[in-house]
């Protein structure tokens, strides 16, 4: 039944997305695994019921006609030989992401290094080191600016997923879509636990500071040194992780969002009125965790800037709201 | 069960394929795969419908108001279908093809060797 499936969103991939095409596709869909289901009933082998289901469909030419895309299909026709997408295999999208999650991994460990380098000089200067801190910070440094260059030289055999005009077909898509799903769990795991980190790295200052108070020997370098390998770890998580789901995202916004292929990798209807308004939602999320953090780094007042989840929450309660509320207004004038 | 339309050509029958749909939904609403069980078996497997071919059909008709559409779980398994039903409309334009078949068939029959049955 999933070749059918195959066979038929390969079909209408380049064939635009309107409600009438969407209709026939689903009815189209409904006749063929109807014929198949009596097949395999009839004892037939799964091959045979299929290469009967496909041999007897037909041609697009006609439904064409009759729905009055002519003209849409030309022109799509015309799109696609102007413009050539080039298909990705399966095993193309495969290496993409497990590449793409190496590369998380080194970035989000550069980064990390970065902000860790800065304990060199504490560490070592505490014990009156102060030029091998200074060496130590620099290697640190260096291995990171290294780990950005050689990550950066690799993607570039990948570049192509961004520039070129690419597609995936449906069975692609399907694969990309189950994989993001299981994620999504470490994805949460790994943000919140992030976040928190960050949030919570003031907190061995603080105690420490009590110890030193109550017991006069306290080490002011040791609870520095404890802020910034939490806030190393929490700032690792955050960036691999939001890069991993960033490669999922990637892949399926390749199709072109106005034929049928761009129905992939979500429902039938879009979720806001307007590409415009997507576009907005698309950032939401990132523009706040963005903000969140840097205003959080400079500030240091994690005690306070946490109030712009909720805030943000509220926020996109609204939008949202609003935006659904015109596309149904958008719907009743029609 | 023969091997499909090997012997009809397409555009031949193609004017006649509403003939066939209006026939079968004279006796009841029907969906696709039904119509098109239905026409295979009383042809005795000699013409299959395609799918597109069935489905513009639909489309075609539904658009000149002869037949019109509605979703419905049917008897059975309770799968949702969309399942079609001739108007008025249809039923006067389906005995204008009959007409029009019976002038054809009788026109197109003289010239056929082996003659006038």
């Amino acid at each position: 039944m999933e070749t059918i499936r195959n066979y038929l969103e390969s079909m209408f991939a380049n064939l635009p997305r309107t409600a009438d095409v969407e209709r026939a596709k689903a009815e189209l869909l409904q006749m063929m695994e109807d014929k198949y289901s009596e097949l395999i009933e009839e004892g037939k082998s799964e091959n045979e019921a299929v290469g009967t289901v496909i041999s007897e469909f037909g041609n697009l030419d006609e439904l064409a006609e009759s729905l009055g895309l002519e003209k849409e299909v030309e022109e799509a026709c015309e799109i696609i030989e102007a413009n050539p997408r080039r298909m990705l295999i399966l095993d193309e999208v495969k290496d993409f992401l497990s590449f793409s999650a190496t590369r998380a991994t080194s970035i989000a460990l550069g980064v990390a290094l970065c902000i860790l380098s800065v304990n060199g000089p504490i560490f070592f200067g505490a014990l009156g080191l102060e030029n091998t801190g200074a060496v130590i910070m620099f290697l640190m440094i260096f291995a990171a600016v290294a780990i950005f260059v050689f990550t950066g030289l690799q993607s570039a055999k990948w570049s192509y997923f961004k520039k070129e005009l690419c597609s995936v077909d449906y069975a692609t898509s399907n694969y990309v879509i189950n994989e993001k799903e299981r994620y999504k769990a470490s994805y949460g795991a790994q943000l919140v636990a992030g976040i928190l980190l960050c949030a919570a790295c003031w907190i061995p200052t603080v105690i420490l500071d009590d110890v030193a108070r109550l017991t006069g020997a306290g080490n002011d370098s040791v609870s520095v040194i404890l802020l910034f390998i939490m806030v190393a770890v929490g700032v690792f998580l955050i960036i691999h992780t939001s890069m991993v789901m960033g490669s999922y995202n990637d892949v399926l916004k390749i199709n072109d969002r106005d034929t049928m292929s761009g129905s992939y990798s979500r429902g039938s209807v879009p979720e806001y009125a307007g590409p415009a308004m997507e576009k907005v939602m698309s950032v939401y999320w990132p523009t706040v965790r963005t903000i969140y953090l840097v205003w959080s780094f400079l500030t240091f007042a994690w005690w306070k800037t946490w109030v712009i989840w909720p805030m943000a929450g509220i926020i996109f309660a609204v939008l949202k709201g609003l935006s659904k509320n015109s596309s149904n207004n958008a719907a009743e004038v029609k | 069960m023969g091997d499909g339309n090997a012997g009809i050509s397409s555009d031949v029958i193609r004017g006649y394929n509403d003939t066939m749909i209006l026939h079968i939904l004279r006796k009841g609403p029907s969906y696709g795969y039904e119509i098109s069980k239905t026409i295979k078996n009383v042809t005795e497997g000699k013409y299959l419908i395609k799918e597109t071919t069935l489905y513009s059909a639909f489309t075609r008709m539904e658009k000149n108001g002869y037949i019109s559409s509605y979703e419905s779980e049917g008897e059975g398994n309770g799968k949702k279908r969309t399942y079609y039903r001739i108007t008025d409309n249809g039923q006067n334009y389906y005995k204008d093809k009959c007409e029009e078949w019976e002038l054809t068939k009788d026109v197109v029959q003289r010239f056929i060797e082996g003659g006038e049955e």
